[in-house]
């Protein structure tokens, strides 16, 4: 075993953070201050990926041929925590770790020499329409329409929990292009290069925090070019779930987690507990709070197996198995700081979580976003394939272990 | 950075894994368990002929010059098979407080014969509820003459009826809550004025609650002074190997509960197709990959000298209450079998509650962590 990164990961670790400590803009720290939600707000977080990009950092995870930065596991690990520390906002994971990761594995040529550039700079936005009102976690029963005409595809139907696509200039989507066989048969994986096209509808959704995060978007016969289309006609199941493993594995989400327990503590100290003193000397509050940073403890060190390439990175249950406990923490996270901010999470405070607004938050930075972030963290449990999904496919390798 | 054992680490582990296979059954565990004998005296000297015992000693006195961490994958198999021998408390405990001696005739000696298998030891160090750390012992050791005079009980003693040696840590000065004043002393299990009240524990080990009575103990036998680190250092190393054990004893319960879902039957279909049954089975795995995630990172800093006591604190309450977690989910699959002794689920579940129990519980380890200040994210 040997538990150090060795001596050139330190130093690449101070050039990380020489970097960071000087490159963000004060509007991208605020909007780091004001993340509350896995989405970052929308312009600072793209300004954020610009500045990273003209240093060649937007895309860790990409090979060096494609823009990406050629680092191994651990640096993109120790580049993670360093801006987790520094609660820079994360940049947005549909483009730079979802659509493009893909476009490198499955898609043409000319697809990855138009699309990869672009995704890079943070000049396009792609939103993911996957999701239907009648399709969630049962994803492979979705019913919007692709119907092929000539060299193009007209679609008809309606998409819902597409992230940010208010913002957006392009989509990727799932689409049914027969109805005949096996749900998961009749399904085509299209690129979409504009998100205006004639019959396309974009309704922003107010989210449980009070801001438009997600959209409902409407197709009534709208025309799209078939070169969008990635690999064959109804066998977009199968790049879907490609495509899934990259929104779901790889994470490094526990330095986030530990910088969040940092400031739960720091806040406690200055919040009064209704027995005398300061919360942080209570001793019930300081079991709690020990026994869920123990807990995410326990997952950071499942975290750093996974980058030294423990082989239980290849169980099949262990992208599940990520998921869940990442949300589940994250969860437990939000209630921590609203037990912490107590009736200061009560009152409504939209402008002054905006980012650039001259509105003040009425108590400290820490209690404006607590109930925010408490209120989107309950999708964590939700999006991705819900944890009961997650869980289903967790135990099936457990039984399947015995067959 | 990587957390895999070495290529002798995993052949000591197939040797051990072997022999147990053999010899170390469910059933085999269970006729000794009714028979009168402590332990296997021939498993032990297997672990001696095999290397165990010599395993985290020093070559100089016929050790093989690894760490407390070497014995963590072995310690993994030892608690699948839930062997009743006490390695842990010998070797960690009782032979670690000898090596903190210096240059200690005696202790050598016993060192020496500890190695081949010759002699086991115990360790006293629990009183009355449990002690979470070593600031709280309260039993005395009163300096008289060149020497000691104990006075006191220790409970739960591991091995003591059978032990050739006994180190038991005592005050000789303050009283408890005070880190100093703390002495580790090499006593003789057959002095006089020592009167034992020995019994198996729920988890089949042989262990004694032990009474000093103006026990005498001679200057020479002092082990350590100023032994509050001492005393920690070795608590933190057995509870390194004791969760090593008990998350050996998870991977059991985790297999054994997949397979008896897939194979029985209720309803006509197999229970494990049940969401309620597969959601447990679920959260089994995943408190399984916490516990082995922190047990795994554990090792490897206490092999780089790094382990610190709030790094200790979250392995003995991760591994104390993911443990329980999964024992519990495993009985209740099981249903009423579940609930016998001829099955080994319930076995498991009681080795892993006896190690929830020692050396601070769960609760004591979070409000630690949870009063302290978080190190640095690295």
């Amino acid at each position: 075993m040997n538990i150090e990164f060795g001596p050139e990961l330190e130093s690449f670790r101070q050039e990380v953070a020489a970097f960071l400590d000087t490159a963000p803009t004060p509007a991208i720290r605020e909007a780091g201050r004001k993340t509350t939600s896995v989405f970052a707000p929308f312009e600072q977080a793209i300004a954020w990926q610009k500045i990273l990009n003209t240093k060649g950092w937007a895309a860790p995870a990409w090979p060096k041929e494609y823009g990406g930065t050629g680092w191994s596991v651990e640096q993109r690990y120790i580049f993670a925590e360093e801006c987790r520390k520094r609660q820079l906002p994360p940049l947005l994971p549909n483009c730079l770790q979802m659509v493009g990761p893909m476009l490198i594995d499955l898609g043409t040529e000319e697809q990855k020499r138009k699309h990869l550039p672009l995704i890079l700079s943070g000049d396009v936005y792609w939103t993911q329409g996957y999701s239907e009102p009648n399709a969630g976690s049962d994803l492979a029963s979705l019913q919007c329409a692709a119907v092929s005409d000539g060299d193009d595809y007209i679609i008809n139907g309606s998409k819902i929990w597409t992230t940010l696509a208010h913002h957006s200039n392009r989509m990727f989507m799932l689409v049914r292009t027969d109805k005949t066989g096996k749900k998961q048969e009749g399904i085509t994986f299209l690129l979409l290069e504009r998100t205006d096209y004639p019959g396309m509808e974009i309704r922003p959704i107010i989210g449980l925090d009070g801001f438009p995060e997600q959209c409902e978007v409407f197709f009534d016969n709208v025309r799209v070019p078939k070169s969008g289309r990635v690999g064959a006609e109804n066998d977009g199941w199968s790049v879907a779930k490609h495509l899934l493993k990259h929104e779901r594995g790889g994470s490094a989400a526990s330095p986030a987690l530990l910088h969040s327990i940092a400031r739960i503590r720091e806040a406690a100290k200055a919040t009064q507990s209704p027995f005398g003193g300061a919360l942080s000397d209570d001793p019930v509050f300081q079991r709690d709070l020990g026994e869920l940073e123990a807990d995410i403890l326990s997952y950071r060190h499942f975290e750093q197996l996974a980058i030294s390439g423990h082989p239980m990175v290849r169980d099949a249950a262990y992208p599940s198995m990520n998921k869940t406990m990442n949300s589940e923490l994250s969860q437990r996270v939000s209630i921590m700081m609203t037990r912490v901010s107590g009736i200061e999470t009560v009152p409504l405070q939209l402008e002054a979580l905006t980012v650039g607004s001259n509105v003040a938050p009425l108590g400290s930075d820490f209690d404006l976003i607590a109930m925010p972030y408490y209120l989107n963290t309950r999708a964590t449990s939700i999006y991705a394939g819900t944890n009961e999904v997650q869980r289903d496919l967790i135990a099936r390798t457990v039984l399947a272990a015995n067959r | 950075m990587d957390f895999l054992f070495t290529e002798e680490q995993t052949m000591l582990r197939d040797s051990v894994a072997r022999y147990l296979d053999k010899t170390y059954d469910f059933d085999a565990r269970q006729a000794l368990l009714r028979s009168e004998a402590p332990y296997s005296k021939a498993a032990w000297s297997q672990f001696a002929e095999l290397g165990v015992l010599a395993l985290p000693f020093p070559e100089d006195v016929g050790g093989l010059g690894g760490s407390i961490a070497d014995l963590v994958p072995v310690a993994e198999v030892f608690g699948e098979h839930l062997t009743v021998e006490p390695w842990a408390f010998a070797l960690a405990l009782a032979g670690g407080a000898l090596t903190a001696a210096d240059n200690h005739a005696a202790a050598r000696k016993h060192l020496a014969d500890l190695i081949s298998g010759a002699s086991i030891g115990a360790f006293a160090y629990d009183e009355h509820r449990g002690i979470a750390t070593p600031a709280q012992i309260a039993m005395t050791a009163a300096p008289s003459g060149a020497g000691f005079v104990l006075n006191g009980e220790k409970r739960l003693v591991f091995g003591a009826t059978e032990a050739d040696f006994m180190v038991v840590a005592a005050r000789t000065a303050g009283q408890a809550g005070d880190p100093q004043g703390l002495v580790l002393l090499l006593v003789d299990p057959r002095a006089s004025g020592i009167t034992m009240a020995p019994f198996r524990t729920q988890d089949g080990r042989s262990a004694a609650h032990v009474r000093f009575d103006k026990v005498s103990v001679a200057g020479a036998d002092v082990l350590a002074k100023d032994a509050h680190d001492p005393i920690a250092k070795l608590i933190s190393d057995a509870i390194l190997v004791l969760a090593a054990e008990v998350v050996g004893a998870m991977t059991a319960l985790l297999r054994i509960t997949g397979a008896y879902a897939t194979t029985r039957k209720q309803f006509g279909v197999a229970i494990g197709t049940f969401q309620t049954v597969a959601h447990r089975l679920a959260d089994m795995k995943i408190a399984h990959a916490k516990a082995y995630a922190s047990l795994m990172y554990s090792t490897a800093l206490a092999e780089a000298g790094r382990l610190t006591a709030r790094d200790v604190s979250v392995l003995k309450a991760q591994v104390g209450k993911m443990g329980r977690s999964i024992a519990e989910a495993a009985v209740q699959t099981h249903g009423g079998v579940g609930m016998t002794d001829e099955l080994s689920v319930g076995h498991y579940l009681k080795r892993v509650l006896a190690f929830e129990a020692m050396f601070g519980a769960p609760d004591y380890h979070f409000r630690k962590i949870g009063g302290s200040t978080s190190e640095s994210v690295r």
